[in-house]
């Protein structure tokens, strides 16, 4: 059994090393989506102006600056084992839990840079006030964990449909909207310096319930 | 044969009954009379979406093809009747509310669950292959069955809403009388047979489609 665990924890790990290299070596992915995200922030910044003291829009475009970069962004790293035509060697390497707790882990990290660079433009872009760092980051945290797990469940389903990349945002909005909901609400709240206890659980709850959910589906994503 | 007839002198007497029988409600007044239509549309939307999961569990399981034609075919009367509950919501609120859309948390929620059907029913059209096809979906209709409880109980009861809710919210607003309690219930109750008739329906036309393919 320990055995065993380490056995995939060893797999999981190679994965994620694979798709750093694989994605370091042309940083195509990277590019795309860090360039999408500086699009998404200037149209927003260029049409809306500073909005130091409209902490509620603020917090609404950050997070549809995110989401968007996000959706535009997550599908590669399954389309592109598709269109590279080597899922197939993959999965005779590991299991697809494995694959996909891989994924999980390098579009975390993959979110982790994107946001490294959008946050602080956004920041000074948008005259943003100071945060109170620790509720905005927890909130920070909690939501790209619950954009990671959602997409990349359902990135590995649309790299099997006809359209692939095409459905992606569609298909994944209905299940990110609760995170959208009480994201905004958080980062709203704690702008204003109110209590934002409730929107943190419900974030936390969600994320915890997208991984749970996730963790029973990965295996039946590929059979044939 | 007999019970389709039934069903239909039901919904009719339950209608007719509806119109002449039933008093309204001093505020809604005339509005009074789409709780008979509305919420039992809103309650097969829901009941639609809980037998298309169910059944995409029941797929994910035993892997048997029936299941998926039923979870299929309550997705696409699903929306049929969440259109029909949106539309007729939207109406009222322009005539209570004075505008047809205005973000309310019951709004909020009936539009997460019409485009959850869509996508849901997109993402079927776009794979090919029915084994493949069914997988897929029952995995995206069990995801959707994660976030369909935060979005529909969590995220509205986290703002106030104006939504009239006398069956759920027992110390309610607006005081039922019982002529309008027996209208609204044999409404609901004939709206549910009316779904699984029509449920039974598109799954056997899907099974005689499916046998057509294999034949020719």
């Amino acid at each position: 059994m320990l055995q065993a665990g380490s056995n995939s924890a060893v797999a999981v790990w190679a994965i994620l090393r694979k798709e750093c290299r694989s994605e370091w070596r042309t940083r195509y992915g990277l590019n795309a989506a860090l360039l999408f995200a500086v699009t998404a922030l200037t149209a927003v910044s260029f049409s809306a102006g500073r909005l130091g003291d409209r902490q509620d829009l603020l917090a609404s475009f950050f997070w549809i600056v995110l989401l968007f970069a996000t959706l535009s962004s997550i599908s590669h790293a399954f389309v592109r084992e598709v269109e590279g035509h080597t899922l197939l060697m993959l999965r005779l390497v590991a299991s697809p839990t494995q694959i996909a707790l891989g994924k999980l882990l390098f579009n975390l990290l993959f979110l982790g840079v994107i946001e490294l660079v959008t946050v602080p433009l956004f920041m000074v872009l948008m005259g943003a006030p100071a945060p109170h760092w620790g509720t905005f980051l927890t909130i920070l945290l909690l939501g790209t964990l619950s954009l990671a797990a959602s997409s990349t469940l359902v990135s590995a389903m649309i790299a099997q449909t006809r359209g692939r990349g095409a459905l992606f945002a569609g298909v994944s909005l209905p299940v990110l909207l609760p995170v959208l909901a009480a994201a905004v609400g958080g980062t709203r709240g704690q702008w204003q310096s109110h209590d934002v206890t409730g929107e943190i659980k419900l974030l936390a709850a969600y994320a915890v319930a997208l991984l749970a959910v996730s963790l029973l589906l990965y295996d039946h994503l590929w059979e044939e | 044969m007999l019970w389709r007839i039934l069903l239909f002198i039901w919904i009719s007497a339950a209608m007719i009954a509806a119109f002449t029988w039933a008093p309204l409600v001093p505020v809604l007044e005339q509005t009074t009379r789409i709780v008979y239509f509305h919420v039992p549309a809103a309650w097969v939307t829901m009941v639609a979406l809980g037998w298309s999961m169910l059944h995409s569990i029941l797929y994910l399981w035993k892997r048997d093809l029936k299941h998926d034609d039923q979870a299929a075919a309550a997705a696409e009367l699903g929306l049929l009747f969440c259109i029909v509950a949106t539309i007729s919501g939207a109406m009222w609120a322009k005539a209570m509310w004075g505008a047809y859309w205005n973000w309310d948390p019951r709004e909020t929620s009936i539009f997460f669950v019409l485009l959850l059907y869509s996508a849901y029913l997109s993402l079927r059209g776009s794979i090919e292959g029915d084994e493949k096809r069914a997988r897929l979906s029952a995995i995206y209709s069990i995801l959707a069955g994660v976030a369909a409880p935060f979005l529909i109980y969590v995220v509205p009861r986290m703002y106030d809403t104006l939504h009239p809710d006398p069956i759920i919210n027992t110390r309610g607003k607006v005081d039922m009388d019982s002529a309008i309690v027996i209208c609204f219930m044999a409404m609901l109750v004939g709206f549910t047979f009316l779904f699984f008739w029509m449920q039974s329906l598109k799954v056997r036309a899907t099974r005689l489609e499916r046998l057509r393919q294999i034949h020719v």
